[in-house]
Formats: structure tokens, C-alpha cells, sequence
């Protein structure tokens, strides 16, 4: 019976880890949502798309080639 | 009037762009470095249990490399040696480059990955003195586990801290699904650890929360990772930005949202509750919408550029990936359907799609983050353009050689299984060539394998064959300069 017993709070306890993880990490997602709003994160996408670019390797030029090859 | 020089202007995102692979090589060059020695291992451990499949008496004296305990050996390797190695430092690297900060913990990321190394070694000893545990993709004996799990912990740390001190304004697609990464691998591996080793739920339970996560896996932990380096490389590689941005979110949400349902497909046919399986089905058909979309983005960025495959070793493994993605991924939801695996399922097919998945799309894409960061992280070229063909081919064959001959084999198995007087020992007969023909498509892979380790070692290395103008580095190498230069004269005036 204590077996059972000790068992049964294992599983519990298990249980309560596993939803309360997923419960903070659904509010974390949802308060990253709202903070990536306020920030301005999906108001010029168009912008974004473009953030890996740079004056050093602009639109338009090629950063890749096999070793060797002539630039 | 004599007319005074003008002073070189260092462009900011240079200086971070130096100042982050400065930072981060140590790191990122261990956690590749030791993903590809863990794949060299998989692919050894997979080639040996291919052997056996189709000659049994191979090494057959051997315990310790009995089908059961090499196979496992292969997968886990594989999963978490080359994947989660290679995925952590592409995460890694990626993050500090968009986020355009200095890799934060360096000492403690360090230490994590010779922890993870460690924990990779005493699991796989584990596996071959047989204390498997028994359940698919968590092999890994339980006291092995949290030398795995503890390192990803600083790997997460380190994520949101460079995304919270990040100097970009924008999140680029690429930091969604690597952020999401982050969140969802702890709770993945941690609740099925609960799940199936631990045994918090026995029974079909189990088998559910197992197959929830060997589905998973893959698709919240290798995939995102993949998408989210196709998402950097191409548009990166050919100077051109992805087609449409307002897709790419679309397609993150929709994965984000339909993937984790998927998983038991795996029991089709399964004593369990039906509603579980047809969610399961339905949610492996729901991600049509992430894959068209994600799909329709990479194609239609290639569009008109498709002419540099032949020069550029990077773009040739993001493309291969990100296409054999759409394709393996098609493949996967029709896979799922219960009419679909009335033929495939326990057949060799399914060995052909997952092959497939992982060689095909995340292992290519893991290649080319390779191919483009290390000549940036150690200032130095690739020591030979021959060796990346021949790892590139190798692996185009190879992969091809492998998924055919299982994926007929496969359907062949299946139709044949289906009529009850064909005798079992006949079906197993028919597919020995087939398994012959893995081995080899393996054989291959581990060829390619082997070339792309060599040039690694040697680019890590100082060697002779340094080529003088590399790449794209030699502009680099001025901006080093300058960045010294003014460093020098900003040191000079304070003085």
C-alpha cells in the first residue's frame, strides 16, 4: 500500500512539473508575443527581411564561393 | 593646400560582425567540430547494422554490437552527437550574428560541450554493455541523461540573453524558430524522460508520450534549426532578401502550432484510442501549410539564381536541403494517412522516409551553416575545393541510393506482407538485395563524410594548402584592419 502510495505522488508530482512548465512557458510565449509587438518587431517587415544585409555585403553581391575561385 | 586622408569609416555592423566571430569561435569550432566525429561514429554504428540485416554472421561473436544495442548506438549518436552538437552551435552562432552581440558564457558553453561530450560517451558505453533502456530515441541510460540536459540549460541561457541584449531592432525568421527551440527542446525531452523512463505512465501511455517525442525530435528540435539556417544562408548566399517575410511567419506559427500533434501517426494500427491516432493524422496533414509555404519562400528566393549552385559549396547543400524539405516533408504527412499505412507501415519504408528527413533535409542544411561560417570563424579558407565536391556528391548519391532502394523495398514489403500466402520467409528473401543496396548507400554517405572531416581538421588547423584569396574573406581582412587602425588611433588619442 505505501508503495502505491508513493508512487501515485510520483506520477503527481511528475504531472504537476509537466503542466506547470507548459503553463510559464505559454505565458512567457504569450508575454514575448505582447513585448514583440510593443517593440515594433512586425510593424515594417519588409525591413526585417533585409536586417542580414549590410554595406559590406549589400543586396546583390554574392558571399559564397568555392575556395579558389576566381572573385 | 596639401589634402589630408580621410580617415577610414568602420561601418558598425562589420565591427559586430568581426567582434561576433571573434567571440564565438572557440565554441562554435568545438560544437561542430565534435558533431561531425559523432557522426563519423553514427554513421560507422549504422553501416554495421545495416551489414547485419542482410548478413547476419557479420562480427555476429560480438555482444556488445548485437543489432539491437549498434542500432540504438546509431540513432542516438546521431539524434544528439552530430544533431544536437551541430544544431547547438549553428543556434549559437546564428543568434550572436543577428543579434549582433558578443557569444555571452563562453567558459560556461565550453565546459557544457565537453559535459555533452562526456555524456555522449558514457551513454553509447552504456548502450553497448547493454543498459538500454529500451525506448526509442531515449536509449541513453538514465544516468547518462542529465550530463545532457544540464549543458542544453546554458545553451538556453545564453540564447535569450543575447536576445535580450541584442543591438538589431528587427527579430529576423530565423531567431523565431531558434528561440522556440529553445523552449521547446527542455520540455520535450524532460516530460518524455518523466513519461517513459521514469515511469510516471506505463502501458500505451507510454508508447503515446515515446512516440510523441521521437516524432518531436526531429520536428521541434532538428527542423526548426534547418528552417531557421535555409532562412539565414540563402538569401545571405545569393544577396537576395526572402521572397515574401509575411510567409515565413506564417509558416513559423502553423508549424509551431500543428507539428506537435503529429507524432502518433507512429501507432497507427496501435491499441490505442482512435480519436488519438486521427489527431495525429490530422495534425501530420495540417502541416502542409507550414511546408508549402516555407517551400514556396526558399524556391521562389532561388528563382533566378540557380546558376550559382555551381559556384558556391554553401548554397549547394541549402538548396538540397531545403528542397529534399518539401519533399520529405509531402512524403511524411501521405505517410500518415491509414490507408497510406495499411502498405507502409512496419516496412522498410518508413527507415527510407526518416533517412530522408534527416539526411536529406537537416543534415545538408547543418553542412552548409559549416561551409559558410568556419573560413569566417577561423580567417581562413577551406584547404580543398575537391574534397567539399566529393563530400557533396558523396552525400547526393548516397542519400539517393538509400531512400530508393528502402522505399521501394518498402512498398514492395508492405503489398506483399498484406497477402497471406506469400510465406514471411519469401518477403524476408526479397528484400535482402535491397538491404545490400543500403549498406552501400551508407558506405557512400560515410565516404562523403570522412572528405568533409578531413577539410575540417585541416581548416582548424594552420596547413600549407591555405588558399590566399579566400571566398569572400579578403574584403574581411581589410575591415580587420581598419577596425585595428581606428582601435589604434582611439588608444593613441586617449592617451
Amino acid at each position: 500500500m505505501v508503495g502505491i502510495e508513493k508512487e501515485n505522488c510520483f506520477v503527481f508530482g511528475v504531472f504537476m512539473f509537466i503542466w506547470s512548465f507548459a503553463l510559464i512557458s505559454g505565458i512567457t510565449m504569450v508575454w514575448l508575443l505582447a513585448w514583440a509587438i510593443k517593440r515594433g518587431e512586425f510593424r515594417d517587415l519588409r525591413q526585417g527581411a533585409r536586417m542580414i544585409f549590410d554595406e559590406d555585403e549589400p543586396i546583390g553581391v554574392v558571399t559564397d564561393r568555392f575556395p579558389g575561385a576566381p572573385r | 593646400m596639401i589634402a589630408q586622408p580621410i580617415p577610414p569609416v568602420v561601418i558598425p555592423e562589420v565591427e559586430a560582425r568581426i567582434e561576433v566571430d571573434g567571440s564565438s569561435r572557440p565554441v562554435i569550432v568545438l560544437y561542430w567540430g565534435t558533431s561531425l566525429i559523432w557522426l563519423t561514429i553514427a554513421s560507422i554504428a549504422g553501416l554495421i547494422s545495416s551489414i547485419k540485416l542482410h548478413s547476419p554472421e557479420f562480427l555476429g561473436g560480438m555482444e556488445w554490437l548485437t543489432f539491437g544495442r549498434i542500432r540504438a548506438v546509431h540513432w542516438d549518436t546521431a539524434i544528439y552527437g552530430f544533431g544536437g552538437l551541430a544544431a547547438s552551435g549553428t543556434l549559437l552562432w546564428l543568434q550572436a550574428r543577428l543579434c549582433q552581440v558578443r557569444l555571452p558564457y563562453r567558459n560556461l558553453l565550453l565546459v557544457g560541450g565537453v559535459v555533452f561530450n562526456i555524456g555522449l560517451v558514457l551513454g553509447t558505453a552504456g548502450v553497448l554493455m547493454g543498459q538500454s533502456t529500451g525506448v526509442e530515441t531515449l536509449e541513453f541510460p538514465l544516468w547518462a541523461m542529465p550530463l545532457l540536459v544540464v549543458p542544453y540549460v546554458f545553451i538556453v541561457i545564453a540564447n535569450f540573453t543575447m536576445y535580450f541584449k541584442k543591438v538589431t531592432k528587427h527579430t529576423y525568421v530565423s531567431q523565431w524558430y531558434l528561440m522556440a527551440v529553445t523552449v521547446w527542446f527542455p520540455i520535450l525531452v524532460l516530460s518524455a524522460e518523466a513519461c517513459t523512463n521514469l515511469g510516471a505512465v506505463d502501458g500505451v501511455a507510454q508508447a503515446i508520450a515515446n512516440w510523441w517525442y521521437g516524432h518531436n525530435v526531429v520536428g521541434l528540435f532538428a527542423t526548426p534549426t534547418g528552417i531557421a539556417a535555409a532562412y539565414y544562408l540563402i538569401p545571405k548566399v545569393i544577396g537576395k532578401p526572402i521572397h515574401s517575410y509575411h510567409l515565413s511567419l506564417l509558416g513559423f506559427w502553423s508549424n509551431a502550432i500543428f507539428y506537435n500533434w503529429a507524432g502518433t501517426h507512429h501507432l497507427t494500427g496501435g491499441p490505442l484510442p482512435a480519436w488519438t491516432i486521427t489527431l495525429g493524422v490530422v495534425g501530420s496533414l495540417m502541416m502542409f501549410i507550414p511546408v508549402i509555404t516555407i517551400g514556396i519562400n526558399h524556391h521562389m528566393t532561388m528563382l533566378g539564381s540557380f546558376h550559382l549552385l555551381k559556384t558556391s559549396p554553401t548554397l549547394r547543400f541549402a538548396v538540397m536541403g531545403s528542397m529534399i524539405y518539401t519533399l520529405s516533408s509531402f512524403q511524411g504527412s501521405l505517410e500518415a494517412l491509414r490507408s497510406h499505412q495499411e502498405v507502409t507501415h512496419f516496412t522498410h519504408y518508413t527507415i527510407g522516409h526518416v533517412h530522408f528527413g534527416m539526411y536529406g533535409f537537416f543534415a545538408p542544411l547543418m553542412f552548409a551553416m559549416m561551409y559558410y561560417g568556419m573560413p569566417r570563424l577561423m580567417d581562413q579558407e577551406w584547404s580543398s575545393a575537391r574534397l567539399i565536391r566529393i563530400h557533396f556528391w558523396c552525400t547526393v548519391v548516397g542519400m539517393l541510393i538509400y531512400v530508393t532502394a528502402m522505399c521501394y523495398a518498402g512498398i514492395r514489403q508492405g503489398l506483399m506482407m498484406n497477402d497471406p500466402s506469400i510465406p514471411f520467409l519469401n518477403i524476408v528473401r526479397f528484400t535482402i538485395p535491397y538491404l545490400a543496396l543500403r549498406t552501400l548507400g551508407g558506405l557512400i554517405l560515410l565516404t562523403g563524410t570522412i572528405a568533409f572531416l578531413i577539410n575540417f581538421v585541416r581548416i582548424i588547423t594552420p596547413h600549407k594548402y591555405t588558399w590566399k584569396t579566400p571566398t569572400m574573406l579578403d574584403t574581411e581582412r581589410d575591415w580587420k584592419k581598419l577596425v585595428e587602425l581606428e582601435k589604434q588611433s582611439e588608444n593613441g588619442g586617449t592617451k
